[in-house]
């Protein structure tokens, strides 16, 4: 009964698919408010898929599953995604706001003349720490080297995440010994390998869901994880009377910076409500309200204004000059040296 | 005649379903294990255009990859340990339970499995994030179990992301498809059989190990296929409560089709696992086979 | 004495089961965001749950697709499992058993391609279609297992008395393995509700369950509304089985 149900179900479907924009988006990357709000703009509905991970988008699409209207890959995941042909190009016209963009964020390498994506949001990968602690062990916070050299790591073992990603880990091993985070010499990523291999038996765990959750609790003192997570343990612990802060900093080594985008996909449904929904988050206002809410670094000029002044002030959330000249964006693989840093991860997993 | 139509309206449904929504699948995946991985990831194309016509775009490269390194069946060996602990375990816990729920009478039975299987309804997640909270370092239980080992003088021990919280909760997860089997075959048991072995003089732990035991037997077998197997493709516990040493070969997999997008290559991985558990159960069952039969 | 033992085991078993299982229900009334540690007694969580359309569309929908997958995989569960003890076919065992040999990423990305491959939208009939597969095996072992220790004679027995081979089957083969056939749905029904791996391959726009839902929060805040939801839907499980019990005929409860 409920089968036939079903099929009733998909058989009606492009019928009622007619008002509905397909966003599939990292979850809690949008602001309930600024939902409803663009509901209530264009009169339709929108249905929210979510994906916690880049790999998981593009695992999704390369096995060919479609009905999504608008994607928010991260530049590496987008630059596939253009490669691939997977994106519809976008018309200008339709989104005016376009000009609200800060320049320093358009025309990246992924997609040069921003000919299919839109800048979203951006986090930076850094450091988060309890400040207490770190003080009463006197322990540099402005540094990778507190998550890779033993002498700091001895005073805190036990103590320290760092993210369940080959390409983070890596790009921040990269960073401290002096390279790129994109280096793809292979001599540099066996040294990163070593320094990572040695700083691993004083290491918690890879963990790049819960860190936040322990962090906060204060079972862990050290994490290596993203801007807007960090600004929410802040919050929380905050919020939960805790007796100590969390802080988090931008090492001066520099460090990854991840800006996602709005995208199309090329067999959407509603490519007309997709350019209508960029157009409507490229609006100051409704662009703030995500940065508002998890303190992600926002490249649209005409969102300061409705910024939290304690957010847009921080500069590990939205990095001064100098700072921004230490970021880098990293960039998409190819198929060989996936094989080649896949090795290497396995081996620093499983040693 | 009306036999053979018996047989294939029975076995007919089942095996149709199965070979269209699992053989034919899994067909695929076994030709991708031999496909070059797509260049954005996926799979390439199995046949080649060009100007001499279509060629096969096959290669071995993925079975020399597990076999040119021995840290691939080092992890399965690492997996397979802890699979049989887990089972092994499992098997202790679920046999008294079962036993217990069996014996008890017959209002009570059902009440008693559906206690079984009642967390299990709750969520996997939320399952494994409840472990964390008791094995975590603020808990009471580490905090009694510290307390207990420092009057040895023995320093604090950390539970979580280890591999002793791994076991443990694959254990917890796995219990219920271990209990369930082994009670649908207990259940069964002719009370009568016990009288009559006490009757000729047999005490409990006789009766247990020389008439019970042996009897549910092919319900120890159903339950060890059903831990032992999926334990060795499981990704998820260790991801969450491994620390840095805890991982297992379900989770080199979802890597490599994931993070890695190689998908040739955990297909590959995939049909070595399932190969290898494959030649363990069938190895065990022909030497229970023969064991049953009076050759061993 | 051993009677005793075996119930003190038997009660120390189920404590070990229910210890997490009391955290989750414990912690959904925790007045803090954070599933950590205790704080203090709230109903705010179950508030929000009532409130949050999403999570509750993938609850039904979880609900919805276990029901089904757990009836159909049953169903074929059981022929199979008569199937295997009765006919010595030398196909059906490997089929049976295959899906619970192979890793279930594998069988969730195979499914994913096949589908696309034949064209079907994916969504919910593509989820339950995939729990169909892996569960029939499950529900096919727990049957075979029952079966093996039947007493041959009673259907031989009916059949000598002049019943034909489907009323010997129907009327004592049946209500005899009927608690097999009981555990092995409650198993499929289990498996159904928590799978995440191939549910996530196979999953469409729209049609989100529980646990990818929960899995999707994760990153963000496992608040406890997901205890909240976690534990009403264990108390409404175990509510839809009372009444279900309550309504069928005493037979097939196996008295």
């Amino acid at each position: 009964m409920s089968r036939l149900l079903c099929l009733l179900c998909l058989v009606a479907m492009p019928a009622l698919a007619a008002d509905e924009l397909h966003l599939y988006n990292w979850n809690n990357y949008i602001a309930p408010e600024t939902v409803d709000r663009f509901e209530a703009y264009c009169k339709c509905k929108v249905i929210q898929d979510y994906y916690s991970d880049n790999e998981e988008l593009l695992a999704k699409l390369a096995a060919g599953a479609k009905g999504y209207d608008i994607l928010v890959p991260t530049g590496n995941a987008l630059a596939s995604l253009v490669r691939q042909g997977a994106l519809l190009p976008l018309d200008k016209k339709l989104i005016p706001n376009l000009k609200n963009v800060n320049p320093a964020y358009l025309n990246t390498p992924f997609d040069p003349g921003n000919r299919y994506s839109v800048p979203y949001a951006y986090t930076v990968t850094l450091i988060g720490y309890n400040v207490e602690k770190m003080r009463q062990l006197g322990l540099p916070t402005d540094t990778w080297a507190v998550i890779f050299e033993p002498k700091y790591l001895a005073r805190v073992k036990g103590r320290v995440t760092v993210l369940d990603s080959q390409r983070e880990l890596m790009a921040a091993a990269l960073k401290y010994l002096g390279y790129s985070a994109n280096d793809t010499v292979e001599a540099h990523w066996y040294r990163a390998e070593q320094l990572i291999l040695r700083a691993k038996p004083y290491w918690a765990a890879f963990n790049s869901s819960s860190y936040i959750k322990e962090l906060t609790v204060g079972n862990i003192w050290l994490v290596h994880g993203y801007s807007n997570d960090m600004f929410q343990a802040q919050n929380d612990a905050k919020a939960a009377k805790r007796k100590f802060t969390i802080g988090f900093s931008i090492p001066k080594e520099g460090a990854v910076l991840a800006l996602d985008n709005m995208v199309i996909h090329k067999d959407a449904p509603r490519p007309d409500l997709a350019h209508k929904f960029i157009n409507f988050m490229l609006d100051g206002r409704n662009s703030s309200e995500l940065t508002n809410m998890i303190g992600s670094g926002n490249p649209n000029l005409a969102a300061l204004k409705y910024i939290n002044p304690k957010i847009a002030s921080n500069p590990a959330i939205f990095p001064g000059k100098e700072e921004l000249g230490k970021l880098e964006m990293l960039q998409d693989l190819n198929m060989e040296q996936r094989r080649v840093l896949n090795r290497l991860w396995i081996k620093i997993k499983i040693e | 005649m009306a036999k053979h139509l018996g047989k294939w309206l029975i076995s007919g449904p089942p095996v149709l379903y199965l070979i269209v929504f699992f053989v034919i699948p899994t067909c695929i995946m076994v030709l991708a294990s031999f496909r070059y991985a797509g260049e954005y990831g996926g799979l390439a194309p199995v046949l080649l255009h060009d100007t001499s016509g279509a060629h096969l775009n096959l290669t071995l490269e993925s079975y020399h990859e597990f076999f040119s390194d021995f840290i691939y069946s080092w992890l399965f060996i690492k997996t397979l340990v802890y699979a049989l602990v887990t089972t092994f375990c499992c098997l202790l816990m679920a046999y008294p339970l079962a036993l217990l729920i069996a014996r008890s009478a017959s209002k009570y039975r059902d009440l008693l499995v559906l206690l079984v299987i009642l967390p299990f309804w709750s969520n996997f997640l939320i399952r494994i994030y409840a472990w964390m909270i008791l094995l975590g370092p603020q808990s009471a239980f580490s905090a009694a179990l510290n307390g207990f080992l420092g009057i040895f003088g023995v320093g604090p021990v950390r539970l979580l992301f280890t591999p002793f919280a791994v076991v443990l909760c694959l254990i917890y997860v796995q219990l219920p498809f271990m209990v369930l089997p082994l009670y649908a075959n207990l259940e069964k048991h002719d009370p009568a059989l016990l009288d009559a072995a006490q009757d000729l003089g047999a005490n409990a732990w006789q009766r247990f190990w020389r008439v019970t035991f042996p009897l549910s037997l092919p319900g120890i077998y159903a339950g060890i296929a059903l831990v032992f197997v999926p334990v060795l493709g499981i990704f998820a516990v260790p991801d969450i409560l491994g620390g840095t040493r805890g991982i297992m070969i379900g989770n080199l997999i979802k890597q490599e089709f994931l993070e890695a997008r190689d998908w040739p290559f955990g297909s590959a991985l995939s049909i070595m696992l399932t190969i290898g558990a494959m030649i363990i159960v069938g190895g065990a069952a022909l030497f229970a086979g023969r064991r049953r039969n009076g050759d061993v | 004495m051993s009677k005793k033992l075996l119930a003190a085991s038997g009660i120390a078993v189920y404590a070990f089961l229910y210890l997490p299982l009391v955290v989750v229900v414990a912690y959904s009334f925790n007045n803090s965001k954070l599933n950590a540690e205790w704080v203090g007694f709230t109903w705010h969580w179950y508030r929000v749950l009532l409130s949050d359309d999403i999570m509750l569309k993938a609850a039904g929908n979880s609900l919805l697709i276990a029901l089904t997958a757990s009836l159909a995989s049953t169903v074929l569960g059981t022929m199979a499992g008569y199937a295997l003890y009765r006919y010595k076919l030398k196909l059906l065992p490997v089929l049976v058993m295959a899906p619970l040999a192979i890793p279930e990423i594998l069988v969730g990305v195979s499914l994913l391609i096949f589908f696309v491959a034949i064209n079907l939208t994916l969504g919910l009939l593509s989820i339950m279609l995939s729990h169909i597969a892996f569960c029939i095996g499950f529900v096919a072992i727990v049957v075979r297992s029952r079966l093996s220790g039947m007493d041959e004679s009673l259907p031989e027995a009916a059949r000598d008395l002049g019943a034909t081979p489907f009323q010997a089957f129907r009327l004592v083969t049946l209500p005899l393995i009927a608690p097999g056939i009981i555990a092995g749905a409650l198993l499929a029904f289990t498996l159904s509700i928590d799978d995440f791996v191939i549910t996530f391959f196979t999953a469409g726009v729209g049609a989100s369950t529980l646990p990818l839902q929960i899995y999707s929060m994760i990153k963000i805040a496992v608040t406890p509304e997901v205890n909240a939801i976690s534990t009403l839907l264990m108390l409404l499980t175990l509510f839809l089985i009372v009444v279900a019990s309550r309504l069928s005929p005493d037979s097939i409860r196996g008295r």
